[in-house]
């Protein structure tokens, strides 16, 4: 029991603290902190970098769609003038083949006279 | 140095010259033209280069038949060039000026295909071809009615087969047939 009281005493002795205990404990809190602080720039810059990429993205998106559609409406149009073209060349090739027609009706009408 | 830059410039010109009317084979409109759509109650205007033409032809559908061969037409072509000049009243244009627009056609190039020409001298049709090495690079129409008036102008490889794929298209389903019996009429 006398050990047992002697060794609580011995742990319980009042020692003082080593000299730059203070200062180390003053300079590691200050390095949390620099470590928090930069931690919190940089969530900050990707943050940053996150949201102009997504506004990139979102942007390139919105051009490629109405590029697409004005290239759509574009093509679109030039179909249709392509056809217009063609309708009138098919309408005037139309027009040769009545007048052929006419005209071989008319020689066979000729002919058949005696 | 003036007359430097000047020698420039026109070297400059001489040399893009040719590249420029290599890209776009489409001739000029004659000055008649102009006075023709001026009279004109309504006109249709067409002018599409290579480049449009392959354009254009990616947007027709292939499953539809007439435009599959449609597209397989205009692919290789070099432009199309279409004029329909409507009047109001006969006598809006004179002979002279169907002459200047079929002598701008006139050359050693083009063929005569058909000339009709109705007794009345009212209606007429021109068809001419271009020929290189025996195959058709060119067609000229020139349709004259009393009250209407069609230019059309293809140029580039044309296929007469292909052609009569259009059956959708009016006449142009029939020109092989026309083709066929001009020949015919020929021999």
């Amino acid at each position: 029991m006398d050990d047992f009281e002697q060794e609580l005493r011995q742990a319980f002795e009042r020692r003082p603290a080593p000299p730059n205990l203070k200062r180390k404990l003053m300079d590691r809190r200050a390095d949390q902190r620099r470590t928090q602080q930069r931690r919190s720039h940089i969530q900050l810059w990707q943050r940053l970098a996150a949201s102009l990429i997504l506004v990139a993205v979102v942007s390139s998106a919105a051009e490629w769609v109405r590029h697409e559609r004005e290239e759509h409406r574009q093509g679109e149009a030039a179909r249709q003038q392509v056809l217009t073209a063609l309708h009138i060349t098919g309408h005037a090739l139309d027009h040769l083949n009545t007048q052929l027609t006419a005209h071989d009706r008319t020689e066979q009408r000729q002919g058949d006279r005696p | 140095m003036k007359y430097r830059i000047l020698a420039f410039v026109l070297g400059a010109a001489a040399l893009t010259a040719p590249l420029l009317a290599q890209n776009s084979p489409l001739p000029l409109p004659p000055p008649v033209e102009k006075e023709l759509a001026a009279r004109a109650s309504n006109v249709t205007e067409v002018t599409l280069g290579k480049n449009m033409l392959g354009f254009a032809a990616r947007f027709m559908n292939g499953k539809d038949k007439d435009e599959a061969a449609t597209r397989q037409l205009i692919q290789g072509l070099d432009g199309i060039y279409v004029r329909e000049y409507t009047f109001d009243k006969d006598g809006q244009y004179s002979i002279e000026e169907i002459d200047k627009l079929r002598q701008y056609f006139e050359t050693s190039e083009w063929s005569p295909l058909v000339r009709e020409r109705e007794r009345k001298g009212a209606e007429s049709t021109d068809v001419m071809v271009k020929l290189v090495n025996g195959e058709s690079h060119g067609m000229f129409i020139l349709t004259v009615e009393p009250r209407e008036l069609t230019i059309v102008l293809i140029l580039g490889p044309i296929h007469m087969d292909e052609l009569g794929k259009l059956k959708g298209l009016g006449g142009l389903g029939a020109l092989g047939s026309v083709e066929k019996s001009t020949k015919n009429k020929d021999k």
